[in-house]
Order: C-alpha cells, then structure tokens, then sequence
C-alpha cells in the first residue's frame, strides 16, 4: 500500500498524540528537572486519553459568516449585541462615576474631531490582555495533562494548570497581562478560575475598552464543548470593590472551516500606517 | 454601520456612507500586518495629460485577506483594477476597500462562509 501524506485537520488532529507519544517516549536526560513528580509514561497516557479532543481552530462565533473579511454578517451583529448586553457591568457608584468620566471623555474626544478616531483601548497592537477568550482572533487548544494553553493568532497564550496546584501565595503574585490560571477537569468541561490580571475589564464598548478594575477582580471560566464545531464559554467576573453583582455571560465559539494553520496577526511593526498622533489615529496614505 | 472585525484600531477614520470607484493601475500591493495595502495611481479623465493621482486603499490583515479568497499575488503592480472604497474622511487620498475587481474583469475574493 502506497503510504499516504496526513495532512490538514488530519494532521492537526494526531498532532498532540505525537506529541506526547514523542514525550514519553524519550527519556528524560540525567539532571533534567520537572516542575512536578514524575508521573509514569502509562499512567499519563491514560490521563491524557480521558481528556476531550478540542483540536482544530476556534474563534468568536460572532465572526462565523463574516461577509466581506471586514464586516459582521447579520448574525455576528446579533451575536455581538447579546455579548455587549451580557457582559454589561453594574458597577459600584465609585466605578460607575470613573466609567462615565471616560465615556464622557471619549464622547468629547470623537465630537472634538470625527476624522480621527481617540484611541480608547490598548494595547493598541500585540496580545489582547484576559480574558483573551473575547477578543478576536483564531486560536487553538493545547490539552496536556499538566496544563492546558490558549494560544491565539493575535498573540495571546494563557496557561492553565491543571495539575492540582492552588493560585501562588498572595507575596508571590503580582499583575500581568493574562493573570494566573489554574484549571480542572469535570468530565469534559475545563473549569478556569484567574486572578492577579492587569486588573481591567473587556466593556464592549468604546472600542473594546479595556476598564481598569480594583485587585480583587477574579475570572471562572466553565469551557465545553457542545458540538463537534461549537464551544461554550459560560463566562464570570466578579469585583467586590468595582462591580454590585458578577458579570455572567455564555460565550460560544465556532470551528474555523476555512483556514487552518497559525499565523500571527498583529505584527504592527511590520507596516503600521494608521499611528497613533496625539492620542487619534491617523492614516498614512502612501 | 457595521462593527469593525479590526483589532487593533477603529474604523471611524472611513465614510461608510460614501463609496469611490478609483480605476487605475495598481502601483504597490502590500501585503502586510497589521493591514494589508493597495497603492493606486488613478489617473484623471477629464485632465489626461496631468499626472495620475496615488491612492492608498487599506484592507484587512493577510489572514482576513486570505479567508475571503485573496493570497499574497491576487494582484501585482501593473494591473489595472477598479477599487471600490469608503472614503477617509479627512480628504487624503485614501479609503477602506469594499471590493476589487481585477484585470479579469472578475471581483477578487469571495464571501466568508454562511453561518453554520
């Protein structure tokens, strides 16, 4: 029998089992240190067979029938409506007063000059901060049994422990882009829980305003999947200073059928010609 | 109006109200993050004998680009093509695609897939 290139989804598909076939299968060199007890090769193996196959490429359903690569379809404005009205935030009087003084702003701003737009959320290029998993852009699920990664063509990469750790002790912990996030297994559904992000929270408005929140902003995340082309996000976010009740929202993403391989999106060092001039964008036209 | 698909800046720069056909020859096509670019030179037909004017057509990243059918040598300099755009609202020369015909007569690239 003539032996037959796998390739495409197919590929994707063996990819993590070659993986992890790969890794346990050569033994670790004299001296070589793991962050956790070694498990034994059969017994990770089994782990990783009970974990759900999320291979493939996902993103925002809200993207799914884009109709010319730049405008929402019909359905993606729906989609995006009820993701604005979901994710909207009922803030604590303090919060609400600082939200509005930079929608008033922002409002001011955009009468001042409707020819070029103030840049109201960041970072302006480059990898959206959490929760990554609103934002757009393609990504994909990396599942091990230790952890599992989101990595997305913008340039977001969160990793999620799922080898039984607790957060970091409090002195140990400080603000980064995608927090820290440990995870575990009920059946199929990953269940996410992140604190110590850069503390700001995805509005939906404003141009995907990121609105910075107090320290004690703390994310859970349930992930499933519930078809063989849809994932569902069910999507919390709690502030006890910033926020009177948690923000909950269902968030379902949807196979990318048409592309299927990682390129990075958002290199805008590489021709960037709308800069940023005295907090507007601008366009640069030859 | 519909919402931006961009990441990374707004689209309130264009006139999404207003549309201009530019027919010329495309000078430069760039293919680029975070947008790709078609430079123009669009020459006028009422003023034949002054030199064609230079547009600057912004699109969408190589990957948008790439899932509604386009690739990296959809079009080349030399080719004679009419643009379709939003027009920047400052007055430059400049403006957002919303289709291209090509030398073929043919529209380049097609529609994303239905939603599911």
């Amino acid at each position: 029998m003539t032996p037959r290139l796998i390739t495409g989804i197919a590929a994707r598909r063996l990819l993590p089992a070659v993986t992890l076939m790969l890794i346990v299968g050569c033994p670790l060199p004299a001296g070589a240190q793991t962050s956790s007890p070694q498990t034994s090769s059969k017994a990770r193996v089994e782990a990783f067979a009970k974990l759900p196959d999320w291979s493939g490429m996902w993103e925002l359903d809200a993207f799914v029938g884009q109709s010319d690569g730049q405008q929402f379809s019909a359905e993606g404005q729906r989609r995006l409506a009820y993701y604005a009205a979901a994710l909207k935030p009922a803030f604590t009087p303090e919060y609400q007063a600082k939200f509005d003084a930079i929608r008033k702003e922002v409002a001011a701003a955009v009468a001042a000059d409707p020819n070029h737009p103030p840049m109201t959320h960041q970072p302006l290029c480059g990898a959206p901060p959490f929760p990554a998993t609103l934002t757009p852009g393609m990504y994909e699920w990396l599942i091990t049994p230790e952890e599992t990664d989101f990595i997305s063509t913008v340039g977001a990469v969160r990793h999620i422990y799922t080898d039984g750790r607790s957060h970091p002790p409090k002195d140990e912990l400080w603000p980064t882009l995608m927090g820290d996030s440990i995870g575990h297994w009920e059946g199929g559904t990953l269940v996410i829980d992140t604190i110590a992000t850069k503390q700001r929270l995805y509005t939906g408005e404003l141009s995907g305003f990121f609105f910075p929140m107090s320290d004690q902003l703390h994310f859970v995340e349930r992930v499933r999947m519930i078809d063989r082309d849809h994932m569902q996000i069910d999507y919390t976010a709690e502030d006890p200073i910033a926020l009177t009740k948690p923000i909950h929202a269902t968030i379902l993403h949807s196979r990318v059928t048409d592309f299927n391989r990682m390129v990075e999106e958002e290199d805008c060092e590489e021709n960037e010609r709308d800069p940023v001039v005295n907090g507007r964008f601008t366009t640069v036209v030859k | 109006m519909g919402t931006s698909a961009f990441a990374h800046h707004s689209r309130a720069m264009f006139d999404h109200t207003k549309q201009v056909n530019l027919v010329g020859t495309v000078k430069e096509f760039q293919w680029t993050n975070p947008h790709c670019w078609i430079q123009v030179l669009v020459p006028d037909p009422s003023n034949p004998g002054a030199a064609p004017v230079e547009w600057g057509v912004e699109m969408g990243a190589p990957v948008e680009l790439m899932r509604k059918g386009w690739k990296p040598g959809s079009l080349n300099a030399g080719d004679k093509v009419t643009i379709v755009i939003n027009p920047l609202r400052d007055g430059q020369h400049g403006g957002l695609e919303v289709s291209v015909t090509g030398p073929d007569g043919k529209i380049i690239g097609r529609p994303a897939p239905a939603t599911q």
